[in-house]
């Protein structure tokens, strides 16, 4: 994991002090409530529906145990006792004070954590896969690149006044987009040329919210030493050209979709030739230097399926469903990939106690080298776990609420906090989470239906992804009323699409009615192993419109 | 005239910000780089130019910049970022020797960032207090990124 040295500390440090002042001077009323906006923005404090809501950088999702132990003590004695991770690869704090965040920035500086850039219209948090590192058929590591980038864009003097947010995320696998590259401002493929050589691969104009659009591809391949000075070009552009009239089209993706790609390609293009090669220019020993903070933990040699795990595997139904749905295949012979769902009944999707996150770093301590990973999917990942250790952390996580199995399924949502917490929200989104798990809780019929992507968002802003999600649901408002609309048909992946809507929106006790009638025309329409995106694919929406509106119509 | 900030001290401004088109343009004026490109045959000497948000900085590829000893950047509201890339284009593309003047509604608080994007001059809003201002001038002493002062990224200086 990447570890500061005196000139990341010194920055933090620095930041804190700056904050503080700003924070005093608004509460003294020398600055004003609209000069403090952006300043508050850029360093993640929202003012909330109930209260200022504090949101933490984890860059590209990286934490060690300490760091999350440390988010527990805060959330602890300046919150709630409960924090939120976000979709972001960040930790939300929905109830902290604004005159204890200076405070609170003090200590995450601490232990090298920050809130710069979590909002605002700058270069946000860069976001990955959380398997990077660890998974067999990544291109390279993407971390290096992710930390090469955070660095880059943290206080970046000529990018902090944006038309508006700016997102990256960055992938390196072919068999999976984890970090749904192709709806961000701007997604990175790590590729490998004919030559051996690293580069990226460039998605430029996808995004959510009000114009939900993917991303297109503006290069096949920048070389990994041009990176910056590429994306320079790119964001030099879109702060000079991009739309300030109006913030709804004022994202990028306007932008390129109201030139064009090739008009977009050539202006960034004319920018660059002044840039590449320029001091920017990112140097091999660079590239080492951050490599070498994502070296392999100290790995045993050890063999994949002990004897422990196979015959625990035939004996406990309950263990062999986690394993299958919680754990995923590491590249290092004798591990797993473990991912601690965030997803129990009872509890809105993502959020985690105090005693929780205590918990998962102890057992990020105990089974995985002492770090852990936040999923965009809103789950905690121990990357590096013992295959013979796996039954004893199960054991653990089922004892702090992480091991429910459904990684990946219906029930594993991605829910923004909605009206519960949001004051942008049209409706909440917490109890149609909620709904929906108490309706789809038999882990067999869930198990018969397979991955599915299920997103909701209280609003048009879609923190949720309901876009891309295969079912999105929707929060809209009809004459003050909370009415959901439902989407189909999206998907976040290498095979990226928005989805389409059913139809007129549905009351809120009609939610999960709804989504068991579309389980049920899948069900009746899939060939066999076929996922509910590939039948919803195949066989069109006019099947699952019908039925969904069978009985009210 | 109000004070200025010029290279980190206080200062008298000697040059008139001229927004109003019909004004009367003298040696002292900084006049709009769209009515000094379209009158400048006729406009006479002038101390230098300023840029709306929106302009870009290619309307002036043609123009010999050195000829000025102001050029301004306006900011239309603190939060519209434009001019940060217009100040560094003039920097390192035009390579502007003179002041480069931010003009309008920019804030103390951005003081930091303009400094690194190549602005020297800064002609606050008229209720701002330049000495609280000043004490906001560096609020970083390290930084990742190139700027103008020093092009050169962390890596090349860790
Ligand atoms: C409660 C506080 C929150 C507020 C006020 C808020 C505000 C917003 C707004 C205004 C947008 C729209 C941006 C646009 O249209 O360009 C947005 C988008 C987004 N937010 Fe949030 N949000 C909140 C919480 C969250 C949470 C909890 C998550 C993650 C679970 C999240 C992740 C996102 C994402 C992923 C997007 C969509 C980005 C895109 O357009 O590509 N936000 N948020
Ligand atoms: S989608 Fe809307 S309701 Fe949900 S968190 Fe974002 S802004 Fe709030």
């Amino acid at each position: 994991m990447y570890q500061y040295d005196a000139i990341d500390q010194q920055l933090v440090e620095e930041r804190v002090a700056q904050f503080r002042d700003q924070t005093r001077r608004y509460l003294n009323e020398e600055l004003s409530e609209q000069e403090f906006l952006p300043l508050r923005l850029q360093n993640g404090l929202y003012v909330q529906r109930y209260a200022p809501m504090l949101r933490i950088a984890i860059p590209y999702g990286m934490l060690s145990s300490t760091q999350l132990r440390k988010l527990a003590d805060i959330s602890r004695r300046y919150d709630r006792a409960y924090g939120h991770f976000s979709t972001r690869q960040n930790l939300q704090l929905n109830w902290p004070k604004l005159e204890d965040v200076p405070d609170i920035l003090a200590e995450l500086a601490d232990v090298q954590m920050h809130a710069v850039q979590t909002s605002g219209n700058c270069i946000r948090n860069t976001t990955t896969d959380q398997y990077a590192g660890v998974i067999s058929d990544e291109v390279v590591d993407p971390r290096p690149y992710c930390e090469l980038i955070r660095q880059w864009s943290t206080f970046h003097p000529e990018f902090a006044f944006l038309p508006r947010k700016f997102k990256i995320a960055v992938n390196a696998t072919e068999s999976a987009d984890r970090a749904a590259t192709q709806v961000h401002d701007i997604g990175l493929h790590i590729k490998k040329n004919e030559a051996g050589e690293i580069g990226f691969k460039v998605i430029v104009g996808g995004g959510l919210g009000r114009t939900p659009m993917v991303g297109v591809t503006i290069s096949e391949f920048v070389p990994r030493e041009d990176l910056l000075t590429y994306l320079d070009a790119i964001i030099r552009v879109y702060n000079q050209q991009g739309r300030r009239d109006n913030k709804y089209k004022a994202r990028i993706k306007i932008l390129v979709k109201a030139l064009g790609i090739e008009e977009f390609r050539r202006r960034v293009d004319a920018e660059w030739a002044h840039l590449r090669g320029s001091e920017s220019t990112v140097p091999m020993s660079e590239f080492e230097r951050l490599a070498s903070f994502f070296t392999e933990p100290a790995y045993q040699s050890l063999v994949n399926q002990p004897e422990v795990l196979v015959s625990k595997l035939a004996d406990s139904a309950g263990f062999a469903r986690w394993y299958e749905r919680n754990t995923f295949e590491h590249k290092q012979a004798g591990y797993r990939i473990v991912t601690l769902t965030l997803k129990k009944a009872g509890q809105a999707p993502g959020d985690a106690t105090a005693e929780q996150m205590e918990k998962a770093a102890n057992l990020a301590d105990q089974f995985s080298f002492g770090e852990l990973r936040v999923s965009h999917e809103q789950n905690l990942v121990l990357a590096d776990v013992r295959q013979d250790q796996l039954i004893e952390l199960w054991e653990a996580a089922k004892d702090a609420g992480f091991a429910t199995p459904t990684l990946g399924l219906l029930t594993d949502m991605i829910c923004c906090p909605g009206g519960d917490f949001c004051a942008l929200a049209n409706a909440k989104s917490i109890p149609i989470a909620a709904q929906i798990q108490d309706t789809f809780s038999d882990l067999d019929y869930l198990y018969d239906l397979g991955n599915i992507d299920l997103n909701i968002s209280g609003c048009m802003n879609a923190c949720g992804h309901h876009h891309v999600g295969n079912i999105g649901i929707l929060g809209v408002d009809k004459k003050g009323e909370e009415f959901y609309q439902v989407s189909i048909g999206g998907a976040s992946g290498h095979d990226a699409s928005i989805g389409k809507i059913l139809g007129p929106s549905f009351a809120q006790e009609e939610i999960s009615g709804v989504i068991q009638k579309l389980m049920q025309v899948y069900v009746d329409n899939r060939s066999a192993e076929e996922r509910f995106i590939d039948t919803f694919r195949r066989v069109g929406i006019a099947a699952f419109k019908e039925a969904a509106y069978a009985k009210t119509n | 005239m109000p004070k200025l900030i010029k290279d980190g001290a206080i200062i008298d401004n000697q040059y008139e910000w001229q927004q109003d088109p019909e004004a009367v343009i003298s040696a002292n004026s900084i006049v709009s780089a769209q009515k000094w490109l379209a009158e400048k045959d006729t406009l006479g000497d002038v101390a230098g130019i300023w840029l709306e948000a929106g302009d870009g900085t290619d309307i002036l590829n043609d123009v010999d910049l050195n000829q000025f000893d102001v050029i301004g950047i306006h900011f239309p509201a603190f939060a519209d970022g434009r001019g940060f890339s217009y100040a560094r284009l003039l920097r390192e593309r035009f390579n502007y020797q003179g002041e480069v003047r931010a003009l309008g509604d920019f804030i103390p608080d951005q003081l930091g960032y303009l400094l690194r994007v190549g602005f020297n001059g800064f002609q606050f809003a008229e209720e701002v207090d330049l000495e609280k201002a000043l004490l906001l001038h560096k609020p970083f002493s390290v930084a990742y990124q190139g700027d103008v002062a020093d092009p050169r990224p962390i890596f090349l200086r860790r």
